[in-house]
């Protein structure tokens, strides 16, 4: 490439490096620090200028806490994973109709279709939250579970649908073709040829929807107030309460951050596999 | 879709409505009531200026950065893969704790920002206090969490060039300098112009970081759009008034996204594009 001083860019990317693990490294020191450690001004390195304890992460995983915690965790792996189970299943089959079938609706033709779901995302989630509040306060749906699980698969599913059709774009169609021709019915094909090598792609939109259910909070605002409350929820909650206890709320972000570090490191060869891929096409 | 259309249509409704709860949902007709109380509404035009402020603001720094990143890890570099998967991280992460994480920091007596302002000798500064400084927090938070998204896009479309380009240039005696300027950026206008519009479309929507970080204080200064709505809505209690709020970002939202796809029209037709 260009004879860029490589020391150089070293150093840029070494500066940005910086900038973003200092943030993370002030969660974790944060959530083994006590009240003192945090009140008597900013402590950088444990050992040298705090001694660090693990009081934060044993009130939350064993003691007093414990309660608080429990139930938005359990509704976020709940609500999260069902949500983007159905926005996944459903996200396929629009986008196999899509990619294989040609749709009519009117003047629309397939692409139309596509550019209408993806531009849903254009509709800021606060123009549909504020009549959602209504609609599931009518139907006795608001503060539940599966409020909130209808909701995220609406709010996810042209994503889900839009990765999919992707996929299956490179799926090519002479595979099915061949099964068909053997004299399977469309179901079988579908089952037993399109769904194992689809399955990188389900995958992938899964966890994608996953991160967007996990993540998302206003609707989780507006929509739960106790029972059916998310982690983001609990964490947002904290602030009200007299002065902020900074190393719990530390360990419970990190709780809240665990999953979504790892489920960006498994995706992280898909977007790359994408990135490397999309300069084939 | 059902789950969206609808909710939208019934917004629309709202912003012409007057709502009442007692004893179930009733709406009565109101006319252009919120409608003309908004356009008169100081507080709208203060939020409407702080969402636009924090839109630009933000979404330039990350392009720039987002693309001058991406040039300097697209290559083979010897650790190369270890700064494209730090650099993804902050993309990911749940915004609430996001923007708690940066209260943390931003906070002006305990926070570690103020005390290495202090260790080189410069005076603290009002990150969540001060009369303009709060507003370029939260676009520093924004920059923060996504210059990710750019970089993302920019090492996609510059793994996308090809190969040649850079040779044919160095044959053609151009400078390091002169092959980014008249070669890559041209090719790259594209990916920029819609990773802008992306990031646009979603910043437009900020509300998560600010709502923890200065919950729109001090006073209104750094309330966003749908911050307002949602306080109006639900704090309030006057969802008519909130929906239509929200109904007036939306708008915004839609004609900057046709005047952006204008604009790109323009450009393919001008043949920057090609």
């Amino acid at each position: 490439m260009k004879r860029r001083p490589p020391a150089l860019a070293y150093g840029i990317l070494g500066v940005w490096s910086v900038i973003v693990l200092f943030p993370l490294y002030w969660l974790v020191t944060a959530s083994f620090k006590d009240a003192l450690a945090v009140h008597q001004g900013p402590k950088f390195l444990p050992w040298v200028d705090f001694r660090p304890t693990l009081d934060a992460w044993r009130n939350l995983l064993l003691g007093v806490e414990r309660e608080t915690i429990y139930g938005p965790l359990l509704n976020s792996i709940v609500i999260g994973s069902s949500s983007s189970l159905l926005a996944m299943a459903m996200g396929a089959s629009a986008a196999y109709g899509l990619a294989r079938l040609r749709v009519r609706l009117g003047p629309l033709a397939n692409e139309d279709v596509l550019f209408w779901i993806v531009s849903q995302r254009i509709m800021p989630p606060i123009v549909t939250a504020l009549a959602l509040f209504l609609l599931l306060r009518t139907v006795g749906l608001l503060d539940t579970r599966t409020g909130l699980v209808l909701v995220y698969v609406a709010f996810n599913l042209p994503l889900a649908t839009w990765l999919m059709h992707n996929f299956f774009r490179q799926v090519p169609a002479s595979l099915e073709e061949a099964a068909l021709v053997d004299g399977a019915s469309r179901a079988r094909a579908l089952w037993h040829v399109v769904l194992p090598v689809s399955i990188p792609g389900l995958v992938a939109t899964f966890l994608f929807c996953f991160l967007f259910a996990w993540n998302e909070f206003l609707f989780a605002l507006i929509l739960t107030f106790s029972r059916a409350r998310t982690l983001p929820i609990l964490i947002a909650a904290q602030h009200t309460q007299r002065g902020i206890e900074w190393w719990s709320l530390s360990a419970m972000s990190l709780i809240t951050l665990a999953p979504v570090v790892l489920i960006t490191l498994l995706l992280q060869g898909y977007l790359v596999g994408q990135v490397l891929g999309g300069g084939e096409r | 879709m059902l789950l969206t259309l609808f909710p939208f249509l019934f917004t629309l409704a709202l912003t012409f409505s007057r709502v009442s709860l007692v004893g179930g949902l009733h709406l009565s007709f109101a006319g252009l009531g919120n409608w003309y109380r908004l356009l008169t509404d100081p507080r709208f035009w203060t939020t409407l200026g702080n969402t636009v402020v924090i839109v630009t603001g933000a979404v330039s720094l990350e392009v720039v950065l987002g693309f001058g990143l991406a040039l300097l890890a697209y290559r083979p570099l010897p650790g190369g893969a270890f700064f494209r998967v730090l650099f993804i991280i902050p993309m990911a992460l749940t915004p609430i704790a996001v923007g708690y994480i940066w209260r943390m920091l931003l906070n002006e007596t305990i926070g570690p920002l103020n005390a290495l302002l202090q260790i080189v000798g410069l005076p603290p500064l009002g990150w969540v206090s001060g009369e303009r400084l709060p507003l370029l927090s939260m676009i520093l938070v924004d920059v923060w969490q996504w210059t990710p998204f750019v970089f993302v896009l920019c090492l996609a479309g510059l793994q996308a060039l090809p190969e040649e380009l850079w040779e044919a240039a160095q044959l053609d005696g151009a400078s390091g300098g002169q092959t980014l300027r008249y070669v890559v950026f041209p090719l790259m206008v594209p990916t920029l112009l819609t990773a802008a519009f992306l990031r646009a479309v979603e910043a437009f929507k900020i509300v998560d970081v600010i709502f923890i970080i200065t919950g729109g204080g001090p006073g209104t200064r750094t309330e966003s759009l749908t911050l307002h709505a949602y306080y109006r809505g639900l704090h309030a209690f006057d969802l008519a008034y909130g929906a239509t709020i929200a109904f007036a970002l939306f708008l915004l939202v839609l004609v900057a996204s046709l005047a952006f796809l204008r604009l790109t029209r323009r450009l393919r037709a001008t043949e920057v594009w090609a």
